[in-house]
């Protein structure tokens, strides 16, 4: 019986022989260097992306916060400005008004001041004219005077006295 | 077909040597040895250009193709498991890259009327799938029992009901040979509807061809994703409850059940495998 079935055994695709413990150890070696050489790099690389990929997405973020942190800044800081150039508008203008009501006062001082001078000018000029008529008003008149009346005037005193009186009058009259 | 077949076609046919009394299939071995130096230089050449010193991290090609399957896997690990397992994950992406590899060898075109195809796929030899199977199910085993202590993981064979131990266990051991059956059947289907396209007259023969290995590009693909994702789903059954509520636990083993049943069937309807 086992010689019989021996024959059509070897030919029988079905039946493993010798090959099998071969392609065993063929299969062993590949998976050997496949799982120490070959897998864990392609798996970390694939790790090592993945983290790449969730890190430039983390500084993304990072990022994007920062920035608005920094449109925020920005934005403050212009409200800021706005804010300090109304206060130094606001405070120009007061300067300003009162840079003018100084000036005006100075020139109404200035003014007063003037005024002041010329009045005292003309009180002066007019004292010298005074004076001055004092002396020559009596010389002319009492000269017109003797001519018309033909009287001589030369009295010193009676002169005196005619152009006193006579400015008197004028003076009361005025 | 039964007319062509003993004249052309042998099927499960190897070159074979033999060695220490046992017989090994050389053409299996040498196109396995094709499948695993490719797979090794994708995934060097990956890591070579690996850019996560670079300042944009922007990847490569390659990157992103190991970084997709590494990145799916990872993801079903995690979902099914509750982590990324230091062993599951690196076994599915190797499970995955290895058997599309294998798989797709086949579509390397060779002289014409041969076999249409430069090196048989290793896949199509049970040897290769039977070694992946075994290497899958040791795995879930001694994880399922590290998860749960000897005790528990046994005791897992007498729920729901103790009546159930024979199902169980046969479940247990069905799971291995249905992983290496599908991936088996599936890709030696492939290889025998192109040794059948080969025999069809030159001028005729291109466009069955073409859209033959079209066809089944996409179900080395869909071989080589079922077989990763089955394995995480048995790595997921074997751990489940260890930590859980029991009746929590149990409805998301129902649910674990389901999808793997269902991504059996799916994948066992994507090939229409011929008679032979």
């Amino acid at each position: 019986m086992a010689s019989v079935a021996i024959t059509p055994m070897e030919q029988n695709f079905l039946v493993p022989n010798g090959t099998f413990f071969v392609e065993l150890i063929a299969f062993g070696v590949l998976l050997f260097l496949l799982g120490k050489y070959v897998i864990p790099p392609i798996n970390r690389a694939m790790t090592a992306r993945q983290e790449a990929i969730r890190a430039e997405f983390a500084e993304l973020d990072e990022a994007k916060s920062e920035a608005e942190a920094a449109e925020e800044e920005f934005k403050s800081q212009i409200a800021d400005a706005r804010h300090e150039a109304a206060r130094i508008r606001e405070e120009a203008r007061e300067q300003g008004a009162a840079i003018i009501a100084e000036m005006r006062e100075q020139a109404q001082t200035e003014a007063a001041r003037i005024i002041e001078h010329a009045h005292a000018q003309i009180e002066a000029d007019r004292k010298a004219a005074v004076t001055s008529l004092r002396a020559e008003v009596g010389t002319l008149a009492t000269t017109l005077a003797g001519r018309i009346v033909g009287e001589s005037l030369e009295d010193e005193a009676r002169q005196s006295r005619v152009v006193d009186r006579f400015l008197a009058e004028l003076e009361g009259a005025s | 077909m039964t007319g062509l077949v003993p004249m052309e076609i042998k099927i499960g046919h190897h070159v074979e040597r033999e060695w220490l009394g046992m017989t090994f299939n050389i053409d299996t071995i040498i196109s396995t040895l094709v499948a695993g130096v490719l797979v090794l230089l994708l995934g060097f050449w990956a890591t070579r250009s690996l850019t996560k010193d670079t300042e944009d991290h922007v990847p490569t090609k390659v990157q992103i193709l190991w970084e997709l399957v590494v990145g799916e896997v990872n993801k079903q690990v995690e979902d099914n498991l509750g982590k990324v397992h230091p062993f599951v994950a690196p076994l599915a992406i190797s499970l995955f890259f290895f058997i599309l590899f294998c798989n797709w060898l086949e579509l390397v075109p060779t002289e014409i009327n041969e076999h249409l195809h430069l090196l048989p796929a290793p896949t199509a030899d049970t040897n290769l799938t039977y070694a992946l199977a075994a290497v899958t199910m040791v795995s879930v085993w001694t994880y399922g029992i590290r998860q749960k202590g000897v005790k528990g993981y046994f005791k897992h064979f007498l729920e729901p009901f103790p009546v159930l131990l024979p199902l169980n266990i046969l479940e247990e051991l069905i799971k291995p040979i249905t992983l290496a059956l599908r991936l088996f059947g599936n890709i030696f289907a492939g290889g025998i509807m192109l040794a059948l396209i080969g025999l069809i007259p030159l001028y005729a023969m291109w466009a069955p061809n073409i859209l033959w290995k079209a066809f089944d590009a996409v179900i080395g693909v869909i071989q080589a994703f079922i077989f990763a994702l089955l394995t995480v789903l048995y790595f997921a059954m074997a751990g489940a409850g260890h930590e859980e509520h029991e009746s929590h636990e149990e409805h998301e083993d129902e649910q674990r059940k389901k999808k793997a049943a269902e991504a059996a069937a799916v994948s066992d309807e994507a090939t229409p495998v011929p008679a032979h």
